[in-house]
């Protein structure tokens, strides 16, 4: 392989790159072989030693940043038909609505589990405030009228205390599985966009 | 080797052999080659990721009627090189516990 077909294989294997990228691999790898030239080779020899185009391809490929890959990919993406487009544009009264319901569905269904979550965390603060209240109650219930029903005021806010915790440490662990359920299920679509074609 | 660990490595040999004199992509290989056997396939990815880190800077030079690419190194670059120094003491020490470990058991 000479020098030009080297280039012009390197030039189709990156075409669904950007302009800017093309030229700048193009010129160097030219610029490499002309080195080799010049130090004494033959310009078969260069090229061979410079290795295969797709290789060459391969790495700048690796290197690149995800955005530019992405849109490469997109770019690479086979276009669609015009009768699919006719029928995309035509059934989009069809599955616009489907889509857009199915997306708010999704989204209200994760806010109702927010918000359950945070009426648990309401309550909880409730408990927790009528415990301390109900401890200042108490001590003026002992000190200024009788001692039985102090006491039980007493005992129940200490009730109300002990709830409070326990339901602290249950929204908690709620909470966290939301987190991690949500981080996974993110990851999860970002892999089904990413996966569906090979980058690499 | 490790594949992370050659990348940074690779990434601070190049910048060592900028580091005294501007150089170009063929020279550099020349230059390392008794250190290590570097490719044009896996020099170009390091010079891009370094240029975008602003380790480096490229300029073009007439040369023989073509155009040249230099590279020089910036003032983070030599500062990169700087800290491999401090991290190889790191990765010394770590070797040494490695071996350390190795002894033991024969």
């Amino acid at each position: 392989m000479n020098k030009r077909e080297f280039l012009e294989q390197l030039q189709q294997y990156l075409s669904d790159l950007p302009q800017q990228d093309v030229e700048q691999s193009l010129q160097y790898y030219a610029e490499m072989i002309d080195d080799r030239i010049e130090d004494g080779m033959t310009e078969y020899e260069a090229v061979e030693q410079i290795g295969l185009p797709e290789d060459a391809a391969d790495r700048i490929r690796v290197e690149l940043p995800l955005p530019t890959l992405m849109r490469a990919k997109a770019r690479s993406a086979r276009r669609p038909k015009a009768w699919e487009v006719v029928l995309l544009v035509l059934g989009s009264p069809v599955w616009l609505p489907i889509l857009l319901s199915l997306v708010i569905i999704i989204l209200s269904l994760y806010i109702v589990v927010w918000s359950l979550l945070l009426s648990l965390y309401v309550v909880d603060f409730a408990l927790a405030a009528s415990c301390i209240a109900g401890l200042g109650l108490s001590v003026w219930t002992i000190v200024e009228h009788d001692l039985m029903h102090g006491l039980f005021l007493l005992g129940a806010s200490l009730v109300c205390g002990g709830f409070a915790i326990l339901l602290f440490l249950l929204s908690k662990v709620l909470a966290k599985a939301v987190c991690r359920g949500t981080v996974a299920a993110v990851r999860k679509c970002k892999k089904r966009i990413a996966g569906k074609g090979n980058v690499s | 080797m490790d594949i992370q660990l050659k990348r940074g490595l690779l990434d601070v040999c190049v910048l060592a052999a900028i580091r005294h004199e501007d150089s170009y992509g063929y020279q550099i290989i020349k230059d390392m080659k008794p250190y290590v056997e570097l490719s044009e396939s896996t020099l170009y990815p390091i010079l891009r990721r370094l240029e975008s880190a602003e380790c480096l800077t490229v300029y073009s030079v007439e040369h023989n009627g073509r155009l040249r690419k230099y590279y020089h190194i910036t003032e983070s670059g030599i500062h990169r090189l700087e800290e491999f120094r401090t991290d190889w003491q790191e990765i010394v020490s770590i070797h040494d516990f490695v071996m350390k470990g190795e002894g033991e058991r024969e």
